[in-house]
């Protein structure tokens, strides 16, 4: 236990052990697939129809956002040049699904169906559709594990989105819930405060939604504040997730959306 | 019976004990799942000491090490001792009925629970120990199948 914990010499032995285990990962999630296809091949045409309207309506709505948030870009790379900033970071998404969860209640890691063979790298940030999901730790050739940011061993910059106030947020073991680290009695922050990437590290991109300050108390003696924070990413439930390849401005050199 | 006879029920235990394992449980049910690998050591180490020793047990652990992403070693370390105590006792406990079989699993359940939050809690992981009773009730009541297939074997070589 102390060779594993202290050096990495059974990492490639552990790596290859898991990499093996993946086809009966893909065997365990077969009933969900069945029960999918069973349920896309005897859907009605009416319900189909109205989805359809539906999606249709929604594309609209988020077309319209996306025009707004496109100008907002625009004036933010204005104003970034003015006062002479870094440039800024370009994110490319791909789409990948979730085949296996970890066994293990305590560790939170999920196995995705993408893998180098797609450009995912070690350290990648993965998101879904509500927040920052975790990163990615192990890639084989067609798959890749993500540690999901309530992982016990996983620990993340963020700020908070209405001061800028720095922190770190902790894993608990807990899909709904993280702790807020070293954070002074003094500091300004209150239950509903929303946490966002700060990008400090260069692991995560900035300014991705991270969680919601839940509750705020404070022990007699201690130095800092017990803060605990719920993720916005739907961590235990979101089964598409997107893996962001973040590209220095205007080098964007290949088409990695789908 | 020679040992052949019961590799290939042995393996094909393993593999279905995995994929039990890999399945996914919603988030606030996942620490009620058993410990499938656990539970099938216990089965063949009961009625096979002989065959399935303390290395079936290593072997297991490191299996269990691999597939729960654990330090290599900490699984190894409570299914041994879980092997230790069932070669010491497996005289009397084949000879038990059924339903103190169950207790006896039951009460190792429990055992390998609290030896595992000793262990996170000496390298300050968060101890999970609420639910503990419930889980083990859970891989008690799971394990009687194993316990009829292990049993099956068992008489076949009487």
């Amino acid at each position: 236990m102390t060779l594993d914990t202290y050096t990495s010499l059974f990492e490639s032995t552990k790596s290859d052990i898991s990499e093996a285990t993946i086809p009966l990962q893909l065997l365990a999630d077969f009933p969900y697939q069945v029960k999918q296809w069973v349920g896309m091949s005897t859907i009605s045409r009416t319900k189909l129809e109205q989805k359809n309207v539906s999606l249709e309506k929604e594309r609209l709505i988020l077309l319209g956002q996306l025009q707004r948030s496109a100008e907002l870009a625009a004036e933010n790379l204005r104003l970034r040049q003015l006062l002479n900033a870094t440039e800024l970071l370009m994110q490319s998404v791909l789409v990948t699904e979730v085949i296996g969860v970890s066994p293990n209640p305590v560790n939170h890691s999920v196995t995705i169906n993408r893998g180098a063979n797609d450009g995912v790298y070690t350290g990648q940030p993965v998101l879904d559709a509500d927040g920052l999901m975790g990163q990615v730790v192990e890639v084989f050739d067609n798959y890749s594990k993500v540690l999901l940011i309530t992982d016990i061993n996983h620990a993340l910059p963020v700020q908070v989105l209405r001061n800028g106030l720095r922190s770190i947020v902790e894993g608990t073991s807990d899909y709904n819930e993280m702790s807020l680290r070293y954070v002074s009695p003094t500091v300004d922050i209150e239950e509903g405060d929303m946490l966002v990437s700060s990008g400090l590290g260069g692991r995560f991109p900035m300014g991705y939604p991270v969680g919601t300050v839940s509750s705020i108390s404070q022990q007699p003696g201690k130095k800092f504040m017990q803060i605990t924070v719920t993720p916005s990413a739907k961590l235990d439930r979101s089964r598409h997730l997107l893996l962001v390849f973040t590209l220095k401005d205007g080098d964007v050199t290949r088409d990695i959306n789908e | 019976m020679n040992r052949n006879t019961t590799f290939k029920p042995v393996l094909i235990m393993l593999f279905v004990a995995m994929i039990f394992q890999f399945i996914p449980f919603a988030s606030d049910w996942g620490f009620y799942k058993p410990n499938f690998l656990l539970l099938m050591m216990i089965a063949w180490m009961l009625y096979f000491p002989d065959q399935y020793g303390i290395g079936f047990a290593v072997i297991m652990g490191v299996f269990a090490d691999c597939i729960f992403l654990s330090t290599l070693g900490y699984h190894i370390l409570l299914f041994s001792v879980c092997g230790l105590i069932l070669i010491f006792f497996h005289r009397i406990v084949v000879y038990l009925q059924l339903v103190h079989r169950v207790t006896l699993v039951f009460l190792m359940i429990l055992l390998v629970e609290f030896m595992r939050a000793a262990i996170d809690s000496s390298l300050d992981k968060p101890l999970a120990i609420d639910g503990v009773l419930y889980l083990a009730i859970i891989s008690a009541i799971c394990w009687i199948p194993l316990d009829k297939v292990a049993g099956h074997f068992y008489a076949l070589q009487k």
